[in-house]
């Protein structure tokens, strides 16, 4: 099946040999379109904050408020002191910086394996990775419940870190990509001259593949910030709890739910990854523009 | 060949040194954390840990609720207890479901919703539960509360926390506007003795309505309310089910069906997280809410200051109880016998009491409705209406009904996806009756 | 480092690549040949191997374990007490018209979230893909959704999707358009919630495409300009095929994504969300799957409908491969 995946027509050059992309200017339309996008993309951002700063009884009021109230301060401070931000924040920026250090290196080995090199077994496998991705998390947990507390990892971050270490996705994004951008001549010149595997990944491969590593990183980074359904099993909010198990027992009154309160919450773990975003976004935005070209 | 420059070497390095060390302190992290207990309780010095596990609130914390854990913790300086709490019930239910397959990262007590508390008796996890059965403390509940927690074999896997006794809180000036009277008394006198006089009332409200309200917020809210009244629910005594010749069903099914026909209800979801809900009472959308004690405070936190005066509350047409929860002991904790003792503490009728005078949730412990404290209170929102007095007058009445382990599972079809499939898209009773029976009998597996 | 290495590989093309074992070192008694060969060899294992060990048993195992399970009648929480039926779960789940609906509303919503979704993705990636002022921002703009959460969103969107006073009904009002019942009427549920997942995914794979047209030599535009083709044909003819394993890639993400949708619908329909609206109108697979395993104990059940997910994947997936191979042999590749 997918294994097959279609190979780059003969007639194309190698994404690593040359271009740019498209370097036009771009006309007034696509200022508008994009203008309108960017718009649509925050709005609902910007919803948040206007929820945020509202009292949890004006934002569960009809008609909707639209514009921000005075509220903002009390609200995040309840919602910092209600669940325990603060650890939340420390153990979810651990948990997503290691899985997804360790599943961009891991994809890309993988990866380079599976797009550049032949061995025994290579499309079976392959098939295998991509079949692994359809399985429904939802009923994965179960059995990933029983090796953990087997493990005895429950309320532990190594429970929450472990499974995620490795990710079919990502050995399929790199294989993708690498497929694509990787010249087999280089490998085939590297080793004539009698560089070794490791030398090759570390001179060749991650050198080209950085810009999708980087990618991939921030994906993975982002995925695993919001993950909520496995860590919320395996942790419980005043163990070891990560941002999403914290929101969960936010906002929590008698048979209500202060949504002020919760979107407060929501806030406060979207906010560093908007930071994220606004520093390494355009590092990583701009290493795919520059990456594979000029760098 | 020549294949990179210093440059970016050196950059690399900088990146790996400092993913290196990223997972050197995901290591440490995890390696300290690895050393906790199992079940989520630990024994450091001497003092014990003891974990309760709670959804939505409860009331027996230190911060919104009555204080009971820095009471217990006063009275027992080896005691240290930590309220690990989920928002959402259903939430906590699920991931309680599959901690107690394997035992593990259960706290010491878990909270256990009435609409579950069948599941928890049920053959699969009765027996995690530690029994109470002996316990002197069972004694102290309206027996039919401790009812609920016994499994059919008779072991009491949990102890009551509050009563979901059941009233009708009503819009004084909406009923005043559709010629309806108003004191409590005259209304209760309106439906007494039978629900269906009930939808009469609502057949006069809406003669005379004022415009844009409907006589009671939901269909499935009256399904709910005429069902918790019947002597005979879902299953029958021996736990089988039997909810599509039961009488107590197809009365409220009827009922709630003819409601949502006629329009006597605003068509609102209880509890929708838009608060559609919850703006109704805010916009005098509807004139009636069954009302189980512990709605009464959310009529008054939704409904607002601006609309103070404006509601009472009545007797219901028969008594009946919605709601409720129960603290139960796991097997597998590490502090059983402490985590009893703290169980019968927070819901002793002195806690229950004190639990009230926070968060109105009603006692089901017989002292604690007979305690003055309660049985005399008010509530500022509902004026000089005898709260306390009416709920504990129902909660007195109230009879032990049979439950079943798939009576949840039921309710939930019977109510959301029939009675409100009738309501918010005009699906027939008929058909709705249908689709309710094929989903019992594609999904449940007795 | 690129200069140099741009220089090595000329502007040979990357097709089929040859195997590097066909390339052998002279001088083949040395000790060094022989670490040589073995590495050869055994590096592609070493390299799949990490990924591998851990796959084993946080991927796989749960893979077989569910299809074990899907053989039994097997309640959650009593897995000891598994008792074999053999291909029953599967014959009930044929005979079943919840598990028809589900696959039926789950194969729509992935539909009207998927295409719109992937479309403005590429209109979007074309759009940045052009000098521009402020396109850091733009671009950071049009993923932020992506960094949202689900449930941050859907709360959001819940509200802008409320019948009787959401934001999108007061402005269709304003149009003349009668109140959308947008939970309770089957297909405006169904394209709510195919916005939600619009939203969030489209800068994602705008950011995907970014990445694959920036890589697409500029001299085939100019190529494609000389020959008089207008943007809009160079678009179709020039980046479109240039990306294509990209294409495809997002094609079986999204695919994969939209035949597990779970988080959106379920956090839509609030207390109704598992059972998909009341009358089950947008209840996804996932959702089935959930309230069968979960709500009502069922796990065997639950596993059939996992692995019954994963065969309409592998067909879907060999759909595509044949859609592929015959496009190319079209194509006269």
């Amino acid at each position: 099946m997918t294994t097959q995946l279609p190979v780059a027509p003969a007639t194309r050059r190698s994404r690593f040999a040359l271009g740019a992309g498209d370097q036009r200017k771009a006309g007034p339309i696509a200022y508008v379109l994009l203008i309108v996008a960017a718009l649509v993309s925050l709005f609902p951002l910007y919803w948040n904050l206007v929820a945020a700063s509202n009292s949890g009884a004006r934002v569960q009021q009809a008609p909707a408020p639209l514009l921000p109230g005075s509220h903002l301060l009390d609200n995040l401070s309840v919602a910092w002191n209600e669940v325990h931000m603060g650890t939340a924040l420390v153990n979810t920026t651990v948990v997503a910086s290691v899985v997804s250090l360790s599943t961009v290196l891991f994809a890309t080995l993988a990866g380079f394996a599976f797009a550049k090199l032949r061995f025994k077994g290579r499309n079976l496998l392959l098939g295998l990775v991509v079949a692994t991705m359809t399985v429904p998390p939802q009923l994965t947990v179960i059995p990933l419940y029983q090796i953990v507390t087997d493990l005895h990892w429950t309320d532990t971050l190594q429970a929450v870190i472990m499974p995620s270490l490795v990710a079919a996705f990502g050995v399929f994004f790199m294989r993708q990509f690498l497929v694509e951008a990787l010249p087999v001549e280089l490998v085939e010149a590297a080793r004539m001259d009698g560089a070794n595997s490791l030398r090759i990944i570390w001179h060749i491969v991650f050198p080209i593949a950085r810009p999708a590593m980087a990618v991939l990183g921030m994906l993975t980074f982002v995925q695993s910030w919001n993950d909520f359904f496995w860590p919320f099993i395996v942790l419980t909010d005043n163990g070891t709890p990560t941002l999403q198990v914290s929101l969960a027992g936010l906002g929590a009154g008698n048979h209500t739910v202060d949504s002020a309160i919760v979107l407060a919450g929501a806030l406060i773990s979207t906010v560093p990854l908007l930071l994220v975003f606004a520093f390494l976004g355009k590092h990583i935005v701009g290493g795919i523009t520059a990456g594979a070209v000029k760098s | 060949m020549r294949i990179s420059g210093n440059s970016h070497r050196s950059a690399r390095r900088t990146a790996l040194a400092s993913a290196a060390g990223l997972a050197a302190i995901s290591l440490l992290t995890s390696a300290c954390s690895a050393s906790d207990d199992d079940g989520g309780s630990s024994s450091a010095g001497g003092k014990i840990t003891l974990h309760v596990g709670t959804f939505n609130a409860f009331g027996f914390d230190n911060v919104k609720g009555a204080k009971l854990y820095a009471e217990y913790e006063k009275s027992h300086p080896n005691i240290k207890i930590v309220e690990d709490n989920v928002q959402d019930g259903q939430q906590y239910w699920d991931t309680l479901k599959l901690r107690m397959s394997r035992n593990s990262g259960l706290a010491d007590i878990q909270a256990i919703e009435i609409g579950y508390i069948a599941e928890a008796t049920g053959p699969t996890m009765a027996d995690k539960w530690t029994n109470l059965a002996d316990n002197p403390h069972v004694g102290d509940f309206v027996d039919w509360k401790e009812k609920q927690a016994t499994t059919t074999d008779g072991k009491t896997i949990a102890f009551g926390t509050d009563a979901g006794p059941m009233a009708i809180c009503y819009n004084k000036d909406l009923f005043k506007k559709a010629g309806l009277p108003t004191e409590r008394d005259a209304v209760a006198k309106l439906w007494t003795g039978d629900w269906s006089k009930f939808l009469d009332v609502a057949a006069d409200y809406k003669k005379s309505a004022p415009a844009g309200t409907a006589f009671t917020d939901s269909a499935s809210g009256l399904f709910n309310a005429v069902l918790s009244s019947q002597p005979e629910q879902y299953s029958d005594s021996s736990g089988k089910l039997i909810y599509d010749t039961s009488p107590g069903v197809k009365t409220a099914w009827d009922l709630a069906a003819k409601a949502a026909q006629n329009g006597y209800s605003a068509k609102l979801r209880q509890f929708d997280k838009p608060g559609t809900w919850a703006a109704g009472f805010k916009n005098n959308k509807f004139a009636t809410v069954a009302c189980p004690s512990w709605m009464a405070g959310l009529v008054r936190d939704n409904a607002g200051p601006a609309n103070k005066g404006k509601w009472d509350i009545a007797l219901p047409p028969q008594n009946g109880s919605w709601g409720g929860s129960f603290l139960g002991v796991p097997k597998s904790g590490k502090h059983v016998k402490e985590a009893t003792e703290l169980a019968a503490f927070l819901t002793s009728a002195a806690s229950q009491a004190k639990n009230f005078a926070v968060t109105g949730n009603i006692p089901s412990t017989k002292a604690g409705l007979a305690d003055p404290a309660v049985k005399n209170s008010k509530m500022d929102f509902f004026g000089d209406t005898p709260v306390g007095e009416i709920y504990t007058t129902i909660a007195a009445g109230i009879k032990p009904v049979p439950i079943g382990a798939n009576d949840g599972q039921v309710k939930t079809f019977l109510t959301d996806n029939g009675i409100l499939d009738i309501e918010t898209r005009g699906t027939s009773p008929e058909k709705a009756w249908g689709n309710v029976k094929k989903l019992v009998d594609d999904k449940i597996t007795q | 480092m690129a200069t140099s290495v741009k220089a090595d590989s000329g502007g040979s093309p990357a097709s089929v690549p040859p195997s590097p074992a066909q390339h052998r070192r002279p001088s083949p008694s040395s000790l060094r040949s022989k670490i040589y060969h073995w590495d050869l060899k055994a590096s592609p294992y070493a390299f799949i191997a990490p990924f591998f060990l851990c796959f084993a048993a946080f991927g796989l195992f749960p893979l077989i374990y569910t299809g074990w399970l899907s053989l039994h009648k097997v309640q959650l929480g009593a897995e000891g007490q598994a008792q074999w039926v053999g291909f029953e779960n599967y014959a009930k789940l044929m005979g079943s018209e919840f598990f028809w609906h589900a696959l039926v509303n789950t194969f729509t919503i992935g539909v009207i979230s998927t295409v719109p979704q992937l479309l403005m993705a590429l209109g979007l990636a074309h759009l940045l893909n052009s000098k521009l002022r402020g396109r850091a921002f733009l671009r950071i703009a049009v993923l932020t959704p992506y960094a949202t959460s689900i449930a941050a969103a859907t709360l959001v969107f819940a509200a802008l999707f409320q019948t009787d006073y959401g934001l999108i009904n007061s402005l269709l009002d304003v149009f003349g358009i009668g109140p959308v019942q947008w939970e309770t009427s089957k297909w405006p549920a169904q394209i709510a919630i195919s916005t939600i997942v619009t939203w969030r995914w489209t800068g994602y794979n705008a950011l995907i495409y970014l990445a694959a047209m920036q890589a697409v030599p500029n001299d085939l535009y100019e190529a494609a300009a000389l020959d008089g083709a207008s943007r809009w044909r160079q678009f179709i003819s020039v980046t479109i095929p240039s990306i294509r394993p990209t294409i495809l890639f997002t094609i079986i993400v999204s695919t994969i994504g939209a035949t597990q949708l779970f988080g959106e619908p379920m956090l839509y329909g609030g207390n109704v969300g598992i059972s998909g609206g009341s009358g089950g109108q947008y209840q996804t697979l996932s959702l089935l799957l959930y309230q069968t395993g979960w709500t009502n104990n069922n796990l065997g059940r639950a596993s059939a409908i996992a692995w019954v997910m994963l065969l309409i994947l592998l067909l879907i997936g060999a759909i595509q491969v044949i859609t592929a191979r015959v496009n190319r042999k079209k194509l006269g590749g």
